[in-house]
């Protein structure tokens, strides 16, 4: 019974780190020679997504626990600034843009003096990643908010960013509870099953959303021929 | 924290786990929905405006082409059936024939076709006129407007009177033919549905723009009649004060005054003054 939920166990956290591979191969096929940096810095969110997995897997195998928790809180941080990246690239200009970076730079060295300092490197780190969670779904409200607002006549599903916006709204809601749960009931069995069962579902979500996001066309919206209503012909007859 | 804390301890399961994650999920999906169909609705609801915009647009140009139609058959009819028979007949008086006739009978088929040939000028300078009224073109608009209600006046059905308060500046001459036509629209419009017994037009200068006010004491439309006739297929003739208003960058409001005794159609031109 117990080789049969770890076999099953270990085909979702498979299914999860080849899940990765489905967004990196559509942006090789579809997106590879796109202009807009906004893939760029998702596809090199995936490569690391996969060499972190790849390294935390193994790391697990080897038991180097403390090595296996600066791994994690560096994903976090990394996770966080590829989607300020992101964020910065795809947001249009105005004030709230100004304060990514100062979110980022806050976020960066609360992060370092947390892991360094607080949490002391003892295991996984709930409150940075709670802390990540909440700006990042904040930013994706924001930004969702500022797509309603502006006057577009493209669907906003039609477009790559929004895709990926929701990927991490979604993403993150899902693991939210997960990772700050995570610090005090780490050593539970029961909570680590959950662990794997829903972190791995979420990425599974998470790279079929960014492989729909690599299938969407350009975001950037052509400009419309500007029809001419100013009856110029008409002012002449006259 | 605690209490998450605590849930496992209490239950053995993290049920909090499970509620939360599926809780933030529902509602990550319920926001991504509302996002979603909102924008849907706005989309739809931009489009339907645009489309109404550009039918709107698309009967104006109709309008104004069957316009110009109707009057280039009103001159081509003036000519062929006014000015082609006076010269034809002024022909007749001058043909080969007349050397053989009597000195008499000659000078007076001379003078005859003279006569006829003065009527034709006259005939053809009205054809001009009525394309651009001299008036309007050497004096400027405030001495057109007032010869066309001088010459209202003489047919002693309506009183029409006009007051330009600043008119120091004229505007431009394309802007002046404009508002020239489109006061001559809306002046015929009221001789013929409202049944006035005056006419009065006022000009006043505010900032960069002039305003035309023309009250009346007929029945006149409003706001909401005007933009309904400029949906229909018919009101050609506000369609065409439409368009003119469109192509002065302008803006025509119809309303009635606070004690619904006389109707106002104001005009507002943004001032394009001849330097």
């Amino acid at each position: 019974m117990i080789s049969n939920v770890t076999a099953i166990l270990s085909l979702i956290q498979y299914t999860a780190l080849f899940s990765h591979l489905l967004p990196l191969v559509f942006f090789l096929l579809l997106k590879l020679h796109a202009k807009e940096k906004s893939l760029r810095v998702i596809f090199y969110y995936i490569l690391y997504c996969i060499i972190n997995e790849s390294i935390g897997y193994y790391l697990h195998q080897i038991h180097a626990d403390e090595l296996f928790a600066f791994i994690f809180a560096f994903f976090t941080v990394a996770e966080f600034s590829f989607f300020c990246l992101f964020y910065n690239y795809v947001l249009p200009v105005s004030n709230p843009k100004k304060l990514i970076f100062p979110i980022w730079l806050s976020f960066i060295i609360f992060s370092i003096v947390d892991f360094f300092f607080l949490n002391k490197m003892e295991g996984f780190d709930s409150f940075t990643s709670g802390l990540q969670t909440i700006f990042i779904i904040g930013l994706c409200i924001y930004y969702l908010f500022v797509q309603i607002r502006g006057r577009n006549d493209l669907y906003i599903y039609s477009t790559s960013n929004f895709w990926i916006i929701i990927t991490f709204l979604i993403y993150l809601s899902g693991t939210f509870f997960l990772y700050i749960m995570a610090e005090t009931m780490i050593k539970s069995r029961v909570f680590k099953i959950q662990y794997v069962i829903i972190n791995s579902i979420f990425n599974i979500l998470k790279n079929m959303l960014l492989s729909i996001a690599m299938l969407m066309k350009s975001s950037q919206i052509k400009p419309e021929l500007k029809k001419n209503y100013e009856w110029k012909d008409y002012n002449h007859a006259n | 924290m605690f209490f998450l804390q605590t849930s496992d301890n209490t239950l053995g399961i993290p049920y909090v786990l499970i509620l939360g994650t599926i809780g933030m999920f529902v509602m990550a999906i319920t926001l991504v929905s509302v996002v979603v169909f909102h924008q849907r609705r706005v989309i739809k609801f931009n489009k339907q405006l645009q489309k109404m915009e550009e039918e709107k647009q698309q009967m104006l140009l109709k309008a104004s082409i069957r316009f110009q139609e109707e009057e280039r058959q009103r001159i081509a009819a003036d000519l062929h059936d006014d000015a082609g028979p006076l010269l034809a007949t002024a022909r007749l008086y001058l043909n080969e024939n007349l050397i053989h006739q009597e000195p008499a009978v000659q000078l007076q088929s001379i003078f005859s076709a003279k006569q006829i040939i003065d009527d034709s000028i006259q005939l053809i300078r009205n054809i001009s006129h009525s394309l651009m009224p001299p008036t309007l073109k050497n004096f400027g608009l405030e001495s057109a407007i007032k010869d066309l209600f001088e010459k209202i006046n003489g047919s002693g059905v309506i009183n029409a009177s006009a007051r330009f308060h600043d008119n120091r500046e004229r505007l431009k001459e394309e802007q002046e033919l404009l508002v020239f036509r489109v006061t001559q629209e809306l002046v015929t419009n009221i001789i013929k549905h409202s049944h006035a017994g005056f006419i009065h037009l006022t000009q006043n200068v505010q900032g960069n723009f002039s305003y035309f006010r023309i009250h009346h004491d007929g029945k006149g439309i409003l706001q909401s009649d005007f933009e309904k006739f400029n949906y229909d297929s018919v009101g050609l003739g506000l369609k065409n004060i439409e368009s003119r208003i469109k192509v002065l960058r302008g803006s025509i409001s119809f309303d009635i005054d606070s004690t619904n005794t006389y109707y106002k159609v104001t005009i507002e031109v943004p001032r394009e003054t001849v330097k």
